[in-house]
């Protein structure tokens, strides 16, 4: 529920509950006004009445018209002074209408009367539900300003939050850019962008930071790892090794190896990460993969794979560099985690690329398969590969997955 | 031939030249921005190999200055940042071509070999050895007169080993070499077994002799003693 509707419920239901209040105490009061009007002018009647009776010492005539009658009543005793409503049922109109009526004792020459005049309430109705219907129509446009006026103001409001809202959405940390500050007029919200503002700016300078000491580190290690390399080079020119020693140089080639391929795989994520990769050109993929197939035959030759390929003619636009790396992962996994004897189906279409090969299950959760240093105990990469291709398909737009399915790893790419 | 070792690393200057010197190079070096200006202000080079982050400047402006002097020295940049805007730049500026580090030995001496032999515009683009000729511009091999009929990974295999003539050429520098780094480490190297087996066998049925040794499962030597 928006703030703006909760606001605008809990407002009206409020604002109708205290009209009809007020509008019913409005009602009393103004009917308890007219009838103390019409009660005075029944005691003007009365003293009227009680003054002829005075001076005439006789009863005046009893009359009956439309809206006031008098009548007089003999009774045994005196009694008591009384205000009361009546209905009394009119004959001309077939209706019954309420009526007033003021009673009260006489004493003509020793005789108890009991004196009624009645005063018709219809005038004082007629006022009254005029009265009503106007209040009740002030009350309905009241309320239809209120909520037309709330709508209103509080959209014009709230949209300064709403264009909030939108800016933190469209906050990326990778786009190095802070949150602009909107201008508003409401304090509440200028100090939200203001907050904001700053929290971004505080975190795209740490990731700023962070990422220009990995940058600084893979670059600041290259060095030593050339220095390493290079004495190893020189350390095999030496005729006097034996093959035990030749064997441990080896070793260390590999590691060493491994090292600044890790090193270059961490700069390569920083700098797709950097978006340096944004000049595109057009790639025949179909080409691009037969092209990767055939160098990876060359090195694997003798693992007897049997590669079964269904690609149409795509042409894609993007970074050379990238598509190479990209499909030098994809398919150079098929190769690697591959089985003797085992397969390879490659598909393409304008849509998607689907990449199965055979191969051992994975020994860790394949909703990790996409994690930095995720790998299988037998794996001689960096463990970087597949996170490489997880930034580069993100970077792309494109959606990657994965899955294993009948003893095939499956990845599937949607452009 | 003149090789100026434009680098701040001592350890690694002198690995670079004690590898080139055994190529008969005459290996000389400079540590710093202002050394190198002097250096290259008084001698004449072939191939100068030019780290672009010096402590006290920029190696790029090396390459301006040997512009603006006409000079013809090669120059090999070696970069700490693989940066592709930088080699842009490099090359650009007159750079013959840029070597991330870190690097093999054996591949930074087929790059200067390479380059020293393209600066040499008299024609010449025989490399001979014994009966052994590699024709680096038709990409032809034979031995004595007989053509040897060789794959492109073959050709590329010999003439890495013929520019790394007697020295040990290290497995993982073949397959980097060969295959680019993404094959170079990690992953088995067997596959390049079968490849130097072929190129041996067919240079030996031309008649040449064994040229590659294998070296204790390390990597291979090109000898022509």
């Amino acid at each position: 529920m928006k703030l703006f509707t909760k606001y605008n419920r809990v407002n009206i239901i409020a604002t109708i509950l205290v009209l009809l209040i007020g509008s019913t105490c409005y009602y009393f009061i103004i009917r308890f006004v007219l009838i103390k009007q019409l009660d005075n002018t029944l005691k003007v009647e009365e003293a009227e009445i009680t003054a002829i009776v005075r001076t005439r010492n006789s009863l005046p005539e009893a009359t009956r018209y439309r809206d006031q009658m008098t009548l007089f009543t003999e009774v045994g005793r005196p009694m008591r002074r009384k205000f009361s409503n009546i209905t009394l049922y009119d004959s001309a109109h077939h209706e019954f209408n309420p009526y007033r009526r003021l009673q009260f004792a006489l004493n003509v020459n020793g005789k108890y009367f009991l004196a009624s005049v009645t005063k018709s309430e219809t005038e004082t109705e007629d006022l009254l539900i005029l009265i009503v219907i106007i209040t009740m129509a002030v009350i309905v446009l009241l309320l239809l300003m209120l909520f037309l006026a709330n709508r209103v103001l509080l959209r014009k409001i709230w949209q300064p939050f709403y264009h909030t809202l939108q800016s933190i959405r469209d906050f990326h940390i990778s786009s190095r850019q802070a949150i602009k500050e909107n201008s508003s007029e409401i304090d509440e919200f200028r100090y939200l962008d203001k907050a904001l503002n700053e929290m971004t700016g505080r975190l795209v300078r740490e990731y700023e930071r962070v990422r220009i000491f990995a940058d600084n580190a893979s670059h600041e290690m290259q060095t030593p790892l050339a220095i390493i390399n290079s004495k190893l080079d020189l350390l095999i020119q030496d005729q006097g090794l034996q093959e035990k020693q030749m064997k441990q140089l080896q070793e260390m080639y590999d590691a060493v190896g491994r090292m600044s391929k890790l090193n270059q795989s961490l700069l390569l994520l920083t700098k797709i990460d950097n978006n340096q990769f944004v000049d595109a050109e057009t790639l025949d993929l179909a080409g691009l993969i037969t092209h990767k197939l055939r160098q990876m035959e060359d090195i694997t030759n003798d693992s007897n794979l049997e590669v079964t390929l269904a690609l149409q003619p795509v042409t894609l636009a993007l970074n050379g560099y990238l598509a190479d790396i990209l499909l030098n992962n994809l398919v150079g996994n098929c190769f690697h985690h591959n089985v003797p004897g085992g397969k390879i189906d490659i598909e393409l279409t304008t849509r998607r690329l689907t990449i199965r090969n055979t191969g051992p299950a994975l020994s860790f959760d394949a909703s990790a398969i996409f994690e930095r240093f995720k790998k299988s105990d037998r794996s001689q990469g960096t463990g970087l590969g597949l996170a490489i291709v997880k930034q580069i398909c993100d970077s792309l737009h494109y959606t990657i997955r994965y899955g294993f399915e009948q003893g095939m790893h499956t990845f599937t790419i949607d452009f | 031939m003149k090789i100026l070792i434009v680098e701040d690393e001592k350890m690694l200057s002198d690995s670079i030249s004690s590898y080139l010197k055994q190529e008969n190079f005459i290996c000389d070096t400079a540590d710093n921005y202002h050394a190198a200006l002097e250096k290259i202000d008084l001698f004449d080079y072939d191939c100068i190999l030019l780290d672009i982050s010096l402590p006290d400047g920029n190696g790029l402006n090396i390459l301006k200055e040997l512009k603006a002097n006409d000079k013809t020295d090669g120059v090999l940049i070696i970069s700490a940042r693989n940066s592709l805007s930088d080699k842009v730049t490099g090359l650009h500026l007159g750079a013959d071509d840029y070597l991330p580090k870190p690097f093999h030995l054996s591949e930074l001496g087929a790059r200067v070999s390479a380059i020293i032999r393209r600066k040499k515009i008299n024609g010449n683009n025989l490399l001979r050895f014994n009966d052994l000729i590699i024709d680096t511009l038709a990409r032809t091999v034979s031995i004595g007169e007989k053509p040897v009929e060789l794959t492109r990974k073959e050709y590329q295999l010999l003439l890495y080993f013929s520019y790394n003539k007697g020295r040990v050429v290290s497995k993982n520098a073949i397959a980097e070499h060969l295959w680019g780094d993404e094959m170079g480490s990690g992953s088995n190297h067997d596959f390049l077994y079968t490849h130097v087996k072929n190129l041996r066998r067919k240079l030996m049925a031309a008649g040449g002799e064994d040229y590659i040794q294998s070296v204790y499962g390390v990597g291979y030597k090109f000898a022509t003693n």
